[in-house]
């Protein structure tokens, strides 16, 4: 018989909701960071977790980052 | 008169003195349109996420100021204009901030009330949004 898989699953919460931040600054490079990878693509919000609300304004946040020459628009 | 934020990017290639006056321009341009700058933020020179008109690092400086929404036109003509600036954003603080002064005024209110806040948060595990 296979031996049965298990997977601990753990709660997703969003970062936003759970630590009151209303306004997602472009500036804050290691806020930004949690949500972009080295590939420069944002996370979805099945992996982070994130309330829809709070995902509309991190995408704005983080294009806007990009403008600005922050965050890559390509990674690695 | 609403608040706003200005982010530049100027060329690394400025030495001070040039940097001095054309941050001095911008600012008188500002003062004539009615607008005060609340607060400066500058981060110096910085390495570049990707090249801009072939330039690896660029001066960046962060203004908020506070003046008429005509201020806008005539501040971003003048930016675009200059050989000296590679990337400048403006940004509508209030309208961002909106949502949070919100419920600000809502939190306000229900601490106002202890009893019946205290209900609702019984009632919706995790509060708003």
């Amino acid at each position: 018989m296979p031996k049965k898989k298990y997977y601990v699953k753990r709660k997703k919460v969003c970062k936003f909701t759970a630590e009151g931040i209303e306004y997602i600054d472009y500036k804050d490079l290691d806020l930004l960071r949690q949500f972009v990878p080295v590939s420069g693509k944002i996370l979805p919000r099945r992996v982070s977790g994130t309330n829809p609300i709070y995902q509309r304004k991190l995408t704005r946040a983080v294009k806007r980052a990009r403008l600005m020459a922050l965050l890559p628009y390509i990674g690695e | 008169m609403p608040l706003y934020e200005l982010g530049l990017i100027l060329s690394p290639d400025l030495d001070s003195a040039e940097r001095d006056a054309f941050v001095g321009e911008l600012r008188a341009l500002l003062g004539s349109q009615g607008a005060n700058v609340v607060k400066e933020d500058v981060w110096g020179k910085r390495t570049l996420a990707y090249e801009i008109k072939h330039k690896r690092e660029g001066f960046y400086l962060f203004w908020q100021f506070e003046g008429p929404g005509s201020t806008i036109t005539p501040l971003e003509y003048r930016l675009r204009l200059s050989d000296q600036v590679l990337r400048f954003l403006t940004v509508n603080l209030d309208q961002e901030l909106r949502r949070k002064r919100k419920f600000d005024v809502l939190r306000a209110q229900r601490k106002a009330r202890p009893k019946p806040a205290a209900e609702t948060a019984a009632r919706v595990p995790g509060g708003e949004a």
